[in-house]
This record gives C-alpha cells, sequence and structure tokens, in this order.
C-alpha cells in the first residue's frame, strides 16, 4: 500500500532524511518511531505531498506521490502534528468545507460527515466554533477530517500528543478499530501504545531506518528486551 | 472544480467570520462617502469653483479645486492600503497558524489554490464597491418616468418577475426541487420574452430612464477600478505568499501598491510630452483615472497593464507555493 524508495530530503546542507526505505502492506498498522528530530515528520509529510522529496520516490496504492500527486493524495487520509484548523469555522462547517475540498458530492458529503462525526464522539459539540475547542477535541477534527473521504492509508503524526489519560485510551481504541479497515501509519513517542495497537514497527534513527519488522520479529531480534529497551538502544541513547 | 469551489466559499465567507473584512467595509464607505459628498458639493457650486466631470472626484483625479486634489491623494494612498487589508490574511495566516498543510495536502492543485484565494477576494472586493451604485442616479443625473403602458408584452414581463422571486424564496427555503426549476424558469422565460417585445415593438414604455449627463464616465470609471483592483490584489496576493505574519503582508502589499501609485505625484515635476512623463504615464494608476477612465474614455495601455501585472503576480504566488513543498 505505501512503497517507500531511498527517500532523501535535504534542509539546505542538512539531511533530514536519508535514504529510508521501507514497505507497508495493506491492513498493516505501523508504528513509526524515532526520537524528536529523527526524521518522522519529514517522511510523513513527504508521503502527504507536503513536501517534496530531494531524491527517492514513495507510492501510495500505486500512485507515485510527486508524479501522480493528486491520485496519491485522494488515498490518504493525513493528520499533521498539532492539528492546524482554521479557527473560525463551526466543526460542521469545517467538515462540508474539506468534504468539498476532496471532491465529495453534497449527498455524500452528508452520510460520511454524519458517520465520522458519530465516529470520532463529535455528534454533541458539532456546532461548537473549532477554535473554542480543547486540544482533545481539536485532535479529534483533526481525526474526522482525515476520515472523511474514506482513504485507504491513514497518516497521522502524533495523533496522541497533548491528550489527558482518558483521551489517550479513547484514541487508541479508535486507532485499534479503525486499523481494521484502513492501513496505518502512525507516529509516536509512546511505546506502549505502540505494542497496544501496531502490527509492526518502523524505527527511525538521525534520518536512517534502523529497524524494520512485525513487532513479534523486532523482539526476538533484540533478546526479546521490551520496546522501550529497544527504543533506547536503536537510537544510541543508552547512557543517558 | 468541486474543490476550488469549495475553497472560493470558505474564503468568501472567512471575510464576514471576522471583524476584519466588517471594518474594511465600514472605512471603504466613510471614504467613498466623503468623496460623494465633497463631489456633490463641487457639482452644485455657483461660480467657477466647481468640476467638470463628475466622476473625476469620486475617483480621485480632480486637479482644482484644492480641496479635491487632496481628496484625490488620500483616496489613491488609501486604495493600496484596503485592497492589502483583503489579501494580507489570505496565505499569511495559513502559513502563520500551520493550516496550510492540511490545504495543501488536500487533493487541490497550488494553481486553483491560488485561484480560489484570488476569485475569493476579488468578489469580497466587488462587494466593497456595490454600496457606491446608490451615488450613480445622482451623478448621472437620473430621472425616472412610470407610464401606465399595459400591453401584452409589458403585463408578461411583470408576471414573469414576481414568479422568479418565489422560486428564489422557495430554493433557499427547500433546496433544490423539479417545481421550483420550473416556475424560475417560467419566469426568466416570461420576463425575457416580454421584456425584449416591450422594449423593441411597444411605442410607449413603462419605465422611461433618462439620464443627464453622458454615462459612458461611469462605466469605464467602474470598468478600470475593477480591473486596477484586480492588479493591486494579486500583488497582496503574492506578497501574502512570502510572509507569515499578516502586519507585514499588509505593509509590504502596500509599499508595493505605491509603486503604481507615487510615480502619479511627477507630472508637476516632468515636462509634459516628455519621454519620462510618458514613462510615468505608464505605470501611474490615479494618472490612468485622471486621464482617461473618469472622461469617460477606454485607454487599452492600463487595461493591459492592470491584467498582465495580475496574470504575473498570479503565476509568481504558484510559484512561491510550489518552491515551499521544495525547501
Amino acid at each position: 500500500m505505501i512503497v517507500v524508495k531511498d527517500l532523501t530530503k535535504y534542509y539546505g546542507e542538512y539531511p533530514a532524511v536519508r535514504a529510508v526505505s521501507f514497505q507497508v502492506d495493506k491492513g498493516q498498522v505501523v508504528g513509526f518511531l524515532g526520537p524528536n528530530g529523527a526524521g518522522k515528520s519529514t517522511t510523513m509529510r513527504m508521503l502527504a505531498g507536503f513536501l517534496t522529496a530531494t531524491s527517492g520516490s514513495a507510492k501510495i496504492d500505486g500512485k507515485d506521490v510527486f508524479w501522480d500527486p493528486i491520485e496519491a493524495r485522494r488515498r490518504i487520509g493525513y493528520m499533521p502534528e498539532n492539528c492546524p484548523i482554521y479557527s473560525d469555522m463551526r466543526i460542521d462547517e469545517y467538515l462540508w468545507f474539506r468534504g468539498g475540498l476532496k471532491g465529495l458530492s453534497r449527498s455524500e458529503r452528508k452520510t460520511r460527515i454524519g458517520y465520522v462525526l458519530e465516529r470520532c464522539w463529535l455528534t454533541d459539540v458539532k456546532r461548537q466554533i473549532v477554535g473554542t475547542l480543547s486540544k482533545g477535541y481539536r485532535q479529534r477534527v483533526g481525526l474526522a477530517d482525515a476520515l472523511l473521504a474514506d482513504p485507504p492509508v491513514l497518516i497521522l503524526d502524533e495523533p496522541t500528543a497533548g491528550l489527558d489519560p482518558t483521551q489517550i485510551r479513547e484514541t487508541r481504541k479508535l486507532m485499534r478499530e479503525l486499523g481494521q479497515h484502513h492501513t496505518m501509519l502512525l507516529s509516536t513517542h509512546i511505546l506502549s501504545e505502540v505494542e497496544a495497537t501496531c502490527d509492526s514497527v518502523i524505527v527511525i534513527y538521525q534520518g536512517q531506518v534502523v529497524e524494520d519488522g512485525s513487532l513479534a520479529a523486532v523482539r526476538q531480534r533484540n533478546k526479546n528486551n521490551s520496546l522501550e529497551e529497544i527504543f533506547v538502544k536503536l537510537t544510541g541513547q543508552e547512557g543517558i | 472544480m468541486r474543490a476550488t469551489l469549495s475553497l472560493i466559499r470558505r474564503e468568501f465567507a472567512a471575510y464576514f467570520t471576522g471583524p476584519a473584512g466588517y471594518a474594511t467595509m465600514f472605512g471603504f464607505l466613510i471614504l467613498t462617502g466623503l468623496l460623494f459628498n465633497l463631489n456633490l458639493n463641487l457639482l452644485t457650486h455657483e461660480g467657477p469653483v466647481g468640476v467638470e466631470y463628475p466622476m473625476q472626484v469620486m475617483f480621485g483625479g480632480a486637479d482644482s479645486p484644492v480641496i479635491a486634489l487632496v481628496a484625490g491623494v488620500l483616496f489613491w494612498g488609501l486604495f493600496p492600503a484596503i485592497t492589502g487589508m483583503l489579501t494580507m490574511r489570505l496565505l499569511a495566516e495559513e502559513r502563520g497558524t500551520g493550516s496550510i498543510e492540511l490545504l495543501m495536502t488536500a487533493p487541490i492543485r497550488d494553481w486553483q489554490v491560488v485561484a480560489a484565494k484570488f476569485v475569493a477576494c476579488f468578489w469580497f472586493y466587488l462587494v466593497l464597491w456595490l454600496p457606491t451604485l446608490v451615488y450613480l442616479p445622482v451623478l448621472a443625473d437620473l430621472h425616472a418616468e412610470w407610464k401606465a403602458a399595459f400591453t401584452v408584452w409589458s403585463v408578461l414581463m411583470l408576471v414573469g418577475l414576481p414568479l422568479i422571486v418565489v422560486s428564489k424564496i422557495a430554493f433557499l427555503r427547500d433546496g433544490p426541487g423539479w417545481l421550483i426549476y420550473g416556475v424560475g424558469l417560467l419566469g426568466f422565460v416570461a420576463t425575457g420574452v416580454g421584456g425584449y417585445f416591450h422594449y423593441t415593438t411597444d411605442a410607449e414604455h413603462i419605465l422611461k430612464l433618462t439620464a443627464g449627463i453622458d454615462l459612458a464616465p461611469i462605466w469605464t470609471s467602474y470598468l478600470g477600478i475593477v480591473l486596477a483592483g484586480g492588479m493591486f490584489l494579486s500583488l497582496g496576493l503574492f506578497v501574502s505568499s512570502l510572509v507569515k505574519s499578516q502586519l507585514e503582508a499588509w505593509m509590504m502589499s502596500l509599499l508595493l501598491g505605491l509603486i503604481f501609485v507615487l510615480p502619479g505625484l511627477l507630472r508637476w515635476v516632468l515636462e509634459p510630452g516628455s519621454v519620462g512623463y510618458e514613462l510615468m504615464y505608464f505605470i501611474s494608476v490615479p494618472e490612468h483615472f485622471r486621464r482617461t477612465f473618469t472622461r469617460g474614455q477606454l485607454d487599452t495601455r492600463p487595461l493591459v497593464l492592470y491584467v498582465t501585472v495580475t496574470l504575473f503576480c498570479l503565476f509568481l504566488t504558484v510559484r512561491s507555493l510550489e518552491a515551499r513543498r521544495m525547501r
């Protein structure tokens, strides 16, 4: 579903992502791990089409994100970090607008908006102005937007960052349910979350993939340590 | 197409969700209202202190008396500031809050984003000018005469009009439906056919409009200001794509806009007919209005300038958005 080959991104002289290659099969839920500044967000932004890669290629469902950007973006539901949403709109207005932007017809929009509002527990607050929402609700609106066009691939950048424990638990439950219908790539710092929701992990460090495989395989390769220990070992911060 | 329309609607609606749009409208109405008041005083003044062309004062093109000159400088000084207010938000805000990330990852092309934003601010610009239409009957010295000239055609037209209104109201209330479309279509056909034959075949007309002055200055002025506005708006849109702060975007678009305004001040220094004067005339928007548009002439040179600068700036904006991905 997602095929990434030798993806490289330079910010000026600085290589943020260096020859990253991986593959995510249909129906898989993949946790994208790595310390801050490892290149997670940059990779996800390149997949979503917000940034153009310096070299290498990425394909979503067979559509190249550089050569066929519109078709590729149609297949992605993307939720960026911190969920920047127009703060002057109401939730249902915002989703109606996003639905149009994604090319849904009026009747499709009506049914899909009803569905995602229900799915993300937003039905009661749908007339609220986005600017007045708490962080958790904004995150849900971002997720509802990503689900809106029913894309086969979901790319979520830190969907649980800044949420309270209850909200994290709710979101995690939602991720598990969504993982049954969508191919998902989600980045996070919470390792227990990966263990709870993901089939496999990709660990990225200093712009390079250092570990890639199913949870069980990764554990086996690393002497059955806990994910946390594996993470610390791979990202070379043992002494800290 | 659906994506573009969706974006246009959202951008246009955004002018009405915050105070900025209303503040701009308010300021603009005060400005044109003052100009209209001044214009009216000068037009009805006795003696050799009046003005020759009614539209000249409205569009800041009169030289004498001094008060009209000052008003003209004020108008053209504020004009780029007003168009800047409309465009400063468009891309700078998106970049500032980061919402541009969601916009640029939606399945919509960069040129569609730019086109939608431009169309939205251009519509709002037209809305700004809309209330000034109420000044026109006075400026054009318009007289309306009613006569009870009821013929088959005029009655057909009069029946058609309410049908259109009824179908429009029904559409707003209940949404699309065959009966509503049918009634609307019937209304349009009746009004169109009735109006056409009433105008061409009947000897007496129900409504007779006569203007006391030549109408050409009015429509040429409006055509000029609409296209010139497009130029200033596209400049502002381009600037807005470069910076992250709205204030910066506004100040820079004001400065860039003044490039097309300030050279007009050189006309007191330059020898008329000299090469410098001709060059100044090419890019000085107030001069275009003073010398041609407000006198009812259509000079194609400024019109070509406005349209080409508009298209060029829109092109640059698309490139600037693309460059952001490559960064």
